[in-house]
């Protein structure tokens, strides 16, 4: 074999139909799709402030994540940051651009309206109990608003999410929605410390661990 | 549907399009409810000839939290938080408006203390709403830069308020009787540390937008708004002084301390959209002035006169009051029977009237001037839709 299927981290694997495919490729893929999620600029009231613009701005900067690149069409985003209070007369929108989006595709409900109706839940005659009742949610991060820190907790949570779930070996395989709410006892500054620490982990990626990895996981595999 | 008769020659020379042989027809575009200029969930549908905007209507509704009605179902104090999520920019404004109209019924005393904080806070919210509209009319424009610098210095304001009022965005601090808590001991320093800061920021916002050239020639001459349209529609804040009247209810109704400080009125000479952005950027010079008089004599006494469980009983009747917030006049108006929860409550929104200059500003403008038109309203679309 040559180079490249050497030290490739992955395997060929040969299919019914004599064709083959580059499996732990699925790994790779599943990295730089959690790594460079696009979201949808869609925000309907308080949340978005603060979700669309405050973590997208220069201190906070989503770009660290690679979730940078807000599209205002949802047939080019990836990522529904549900970000404020869904009402009776935008349900049907919100669930017109869930569906126009292309899969892979995940959904974030930011703040408690997008959880329960948060503020509005009780004695408000139009407010939706939660966006999960329209389309189906992945994270939810609490909050009202949440800081742009338990944003970026939750965003963290989902590319979790995404590396470990669905992938060509086990398609269909989708993770149960989690709550991603900052741990008891944990301090701002704790999470600050645990994004540098990611960060200075996942912007480099070293090649030859990689490919020892991909190596390992082949030989695994031979033994099947 | 009337077919409008024109053709490009005709329309160039402004000839009468009548016998032109060559027709064009009027058509529709939906502008929303998802699009990114709209600033949330407004729906703008629009008549078009061509380039040429005939019509702009507004479509409501797609944010309605019933705010009003819900605020029926709690005592006052549990109605002010809500008024947070109404124009979320200027909550410790809008927090401002409902306790006022429920002292002025109440007839609840305050000090000098309060005020002076509660004047200093919105101030500074001012400020910040502003720096905000500043990045995003940017952004509308076509020019990211603006979005970067206005939330840069948007976030110190935050901190500033983090330490004292422990939210970044959702204030619930000015309460009937007083304020939640007391300024953090690092409030006065944090301000003025802000403000020497902002003020060396300041020529760099008019570096970049006020003195660009191209800002000036795009944004002059678009979006007139006459000042007597303006009063007839209702448009208040910035909309209305832009237009050249000088409405400000700091001036004509002084509230809290506004009184005792010295400032400008900036209006605005023809109403277009460039007089707006002017408006807005001398008014952040007015405020950082209002916040600069005031910081340092912040009176001696308590921040909160009545106890925290205490119910609130307003007489039967009907209470008004308003406020001046970073967009316009809110008004909150009270019907109460007596008990320790509003009867009725209705808020006078700036942003709803604001909206509706925009059909008086479009028509018969460019569609590609529509998106600045828009920004430089500056509306929040869940104040229209409460
Ligand atoms: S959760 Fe709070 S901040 Fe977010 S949209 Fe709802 S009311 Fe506004």
């Amino acid at each position: 074999m040559g180079v490249i299927t050497d030290n490739l981290p992955g395997v060929l694997e040969p299919l019914p139909g004599g064709s083959v495919l580059v499996t732990a490729v699925d790994q790779l893929i599943n990295w730089s799709r959690s790594n460079s999620l696009w979201p949808l600029t869609f925000g309907t009231s308080c949340c978005a402030i603060e979700m669309m613009m405050a973590t997208g701005a220069a201190r906070h900067d989503m770009a660290r994540f690679g979730a940078e690149v807000a599209r205002p069409s949802p047939r080019q985003a990836d990522l529904l940051v549900i970000a404020g209070t869904i009402v009776k007369r935008m349900a049907p929108r919100l669930r017109t651009l869930y569906e126009q989006m292309a899969e892979p595709r995940y959904v974030m409900a930011t703040g408690s309206c997008a959880i329960c109706g948060g503020p509005f839940m009780y004695h408000s005659y139009t407010t939706i109990r939660g966006a999960d009742e329209i389309i189906p949610v992945d994270v939810y991060v609490p909050g009202c608003p949440p800081r742009p820190e338990a944003f970026f907790y939750g965003l963290l949570t989902l590319q979790k999410m995404i590396r470990e779930g669905e992938s060509i070996r086990h398609p269909g395989e989708r993770r149960r929605p989690v709550l991603a709410a900052l741990p008891e006892g944990m301090t701002l500054d704790d999470i600050r410390k645990e994004m540098q620490d990611l960060l200075s982990h996942d912007a480099n990626v070293n090649m030859t661990d990689a490919a020892a990895e991909g190596a390992h996981y082949s030989a695994e595999l031979k033994d099947f | 549907m009337s077919v409008h008769v024109s053709t490009l020659q005709a329309r160039i020379t402004g000839e009468s399009t009548a016998s032109s042989p060559l027709s064009t027809e009027e058509y529709f575009v939906n502008m929303g409810p998802q699009h990114p200029s709209t600033h949330g969930v407004l729906r703008l549908v629009l008549r078009l000839d061509g380039e040429t905007v005939r019509e702009v209507v507004p479509v409501l509704g797609y944010i309605h939290r019933g705010i009003e009605k819900m605020g029926e179902h709690g005592n006052y104090r549990q109605f002010v938080h809500l008024v947070d999520r109404m124009d979320y920019l200027s909550a410790l404004a809008n927090n401002w408006a409902v306790t006022m109209v429920v002292e002025k019924a109440a007839k609840m005393e305050t000090n000098d203390r309060i005020q002076a904080i509660r004047t200093l806070v919105c101030e500074l919210q001012r400020i910040q709403s502003h720096q905000l509209w500043w990045g995003v009319f940017g952004m509308d424009l076509g020019g990211f830069t603006p979005f970067f610098y206005g939330l840069r210095d948007r976030e110190q304001i935050c901190d500033i308020f983090e330490k004292t009022i422990g939210a970044r965005l959702t204030m619930n601090y000015i309460q009937p009787g007083g304020v939640m808590f007391d300024i953090h001991p690092d409030f006065v320093k944090d301000v003025k540390a802000f403000l020497t800061y902002f003020k060396s920021k300041m020529p760099e916002y008019d570096a970049l937008m006020t003195e660009n050239v191209i800002i000036q020639e795009r944004l002059r001459g678009i979006g007139k708004l006459s000042a007597e349209r303006a009063i007839a529609l209702g448009a208040t804040g910035p909309v209305l002084r832009a237009s050249g009247v000088a409405h400000d209810l700091r001036k004509s109704e002084p509230y809290g301390l506004y009184s005792q400080v010295d400032f400008d009125v900036p209006v605005g000479t023809v109403g277009d959209c460039w007089d707006r952005y002017w408006v807005r950027m001398e008014e952040m010079r007015q405020s950082v002035r209002i916040v600069e008089q005031l910081i340092d004599n912040i009176p001696e006494g308590k921040t909160f006169l009545v106890k925290p469980a205490a119910k609130i009983k307003v007489p039967a009747g009907v209470h008004y009051s308003h406020v001046e917030t970073a967009r316009g006049v809110l008004g909150v108006l009270l019907v109460s029977n007596g008990k320790d929860a509003p009867y009725r409550i209705h808020c006078r929104t700036p942003n709803f009237n604001n909206l509706w200059c925009i059909g008086e500003m479009a028509t018969g403008g460019r569609i590609g001037d529509l998106v600045a038109m828009l920004s430089s309203i500056d509306i929040v679309v869940p104040d229209i839709d409460r």
